[in-house]
């Protein structure tokens, strides 16, 4: 499995959850990952598990200043990158009636302006060839009780990949939405709780939760050649969550 | 490691384009491919092409017998059936004022009552676990003129993935429908009836018509097969992914 030897990926949000099982797996496939996050303690923590085709840069995508260090060390180091997995996001719950101005603008500065910052300042380095891979969610095209805020961003994020499949026409550049639904990360954990995991998990057509290990898989598939006919497209990692 | 390593697949629609490609990449990633068409001599070369672990059986998917025959040779051959792709489809074009009842019942005994009878008569021989496969087309979601029975066939194929996908959840096999945009295949030149202008016009029109600005290669759809064939994408049920070069994403 070395698809995607010789190849340099970027992925915020990529210290735990999702972002971490993808950057795993693609070292397993041969490429070398700049991991991206908030948290200094996370970053170390997910690189020395990582090893030396790893590295970390601090920073939130919400802060422009962040992702041009981000892509100065990438630029630096390897010179040009061919995979961008914007993965880094948020999401909390508050009920029409109680929404906040600073809820909306948290939640779609990450989840929106973030993810349209992460690609637009990666451009600059990607060569033909290259993929891009935005994190929507099963809430993208679902109704969650609470989550409008949340669901909204990720419905936006869904139209971006339409968007730019247009925009980047003739760069050779393939853009997709991977979407879970129903994944056990750390978060959704201590979040339910074991009891709400098992319940949230019987609400698959799959009556179970997605390891995080099998986002990565389908990330690595949007990575690579295998899916080199695919741009604009949503790949939904969901157990049939949003799809019945 | 190989992804299919001894797997046992079926394919419909086997001897030629997005069929054979898979065919292909299924064997070399490990499986054994049982192949049906309905064309003796296309099925033949296909088996050469393909090389190895590969057997093939001529059937016509909108015969219930020949179904049958098909599966008696797999569980003979086998014994069981791990993966599915039910890939054989037929559009020919046909304006809305002028389509024949003949034109409407062979697209729809091809791609609906076939493709229902291809899944339902192969159930007995998945054991617990499994993917199935259907090819569904971009024509699902657009509107496609003089081809208005194909793309309503093509909505059906992806309406069968849901409710499968329900029916066959306490049996663990995953349902996907794959949409391809236009590929190129020897099918639009040969078998959908436009004249060879009239088809290189259409594939011209259709480049201009997708994002990346051509039409894909068989062996990008295969690529996308193996992916819902395999354990990578043992989360995904119930999903229409679309191999379109974003021709109906935009």
């Amino acid at each position: 499995m070395t698809r995607l030897n010789g190849k340099t990926a970027v992925i915020t949000g990529g210290a735990t959850g999702i972002g971490l099982a993808a950057a795993k797996r693609f070292i397993e496939e041969g490429a070398f990952v700049f991991i991206f996050g908030r948290r200094q303690d996370a970053l170390d923590a997910a690189v020395a598990v990582l090893g030396s085709n790893a590295r970390a840069v601090t920073g939130s995508v919400s802060d422009e200043t962040d992702l041009d260090r981000l892509y100065a060390a990438v630029k630096a180091e390897r010179g040009t990158l061919d995979i961008v997995f914007a993965n880094a996001g948020v999401g909390s719950q508050l009920k029409l009636g109680e929404i906040t101005a600073a809820h909306i603008d948290e939640t779609f500065d990450v989840n929106v302006k973030g993810t349209i910052f992460t690609v637009q300042k990666a451009l600059p380095l990607m060569p033909k060839g290259g993929s891009i891979i935005l994190t929507g969610s099963s809430a993208g095209t679902t109704g969650a009780p609470a989550f409008t805020a949340y669901s909204a961003s990720k419905a936006a994020v869904r139209n971006l990949a339409r968007t730019w499949a247009e925009d980047l026409k003739g760069t050779g550049i393939r853009v997709n939405v991977l979407s879970p639904g129903a994944i056990a990360t750390e978060l959704a954990t201590a979040a339910l709780g074991k009891e709400g995991l098992k319940a949230y998990g019987a609400m698959t057509a799959l009556q179970r939760m997605g390891d995080p290990t099998e986002l990565g898989a389908a990330a690595a598939f949007l990575a690579s050649s295998d899916s080199s006919f695919m741009t604009g497209s949503e790949v939904a990692v969901d157990g049939g969550l949003a799809q019945l | 490691m190989r992804k299919l390593e001894g797997k046992i697949a079926v394919i419909t629609g086997g001897s030629s384009g997005i069929g054979l490609a898979t065919a292909k990449r299924f064997v070399e990633e490990g499986a054994h491919v049982v192949i049906t068409g309905r064309r003796e001599q296309a099925l033949a070369q296909a088996a050469a092409a393909i090389g190895e672990n590969v057997t093939t059986v001529v059937g016509d998917v909108s015969r219930l017998d020949d179904l049958d025959r098909l599966y008696a040779i797999v569980k003979e051959k086998h014994g069981h059936l791990d993966i599915l792709f039910a890939n054989a489809g037929a559009g020919t074009v046909a304006p809305l004022e002028t389509a024949s009842e003949a034109h409407f019942d062979q697209t729809f005994g091809v791609n609906v009552k076939g493709l229902f009878f291809t899944v339902q008569k192969a159930l007995p021989l998945f054991k617990n676990g499994g993917a199935i496969i259907l090819t569904s087309s971009v024509s699902n979601i657009m509107g496609l003129p003089a081809f208005s029975a194909y793309a309503a066939s093509k909505a059906a194929v992806r309406s069968f993935a849901r409710a499968w996908t329900l029916e066959l959840k306490d049996r663990k096999i995953r349902v996907n429908s794959m949409s391809p945009g236009p590929i190129d295949t020897p099918a639009l030149a040969t078998t959908t009836g436009l004249t060879p202008e009239q088809a290189e016009q259409a594939a011209a029109q259709f480049s201009s018509q997708i994002p990346m600005g051509r039409r894909g290669e068989p062996e990008e759809i295969a690529a996308a097969v193996l992916f819902l064939a395999s354990d990578e994408s043992s989360f995904i049920t119930g999903v229409d992914l679309a191999v379109d070069g974003g021709m109906a994403q935009v």
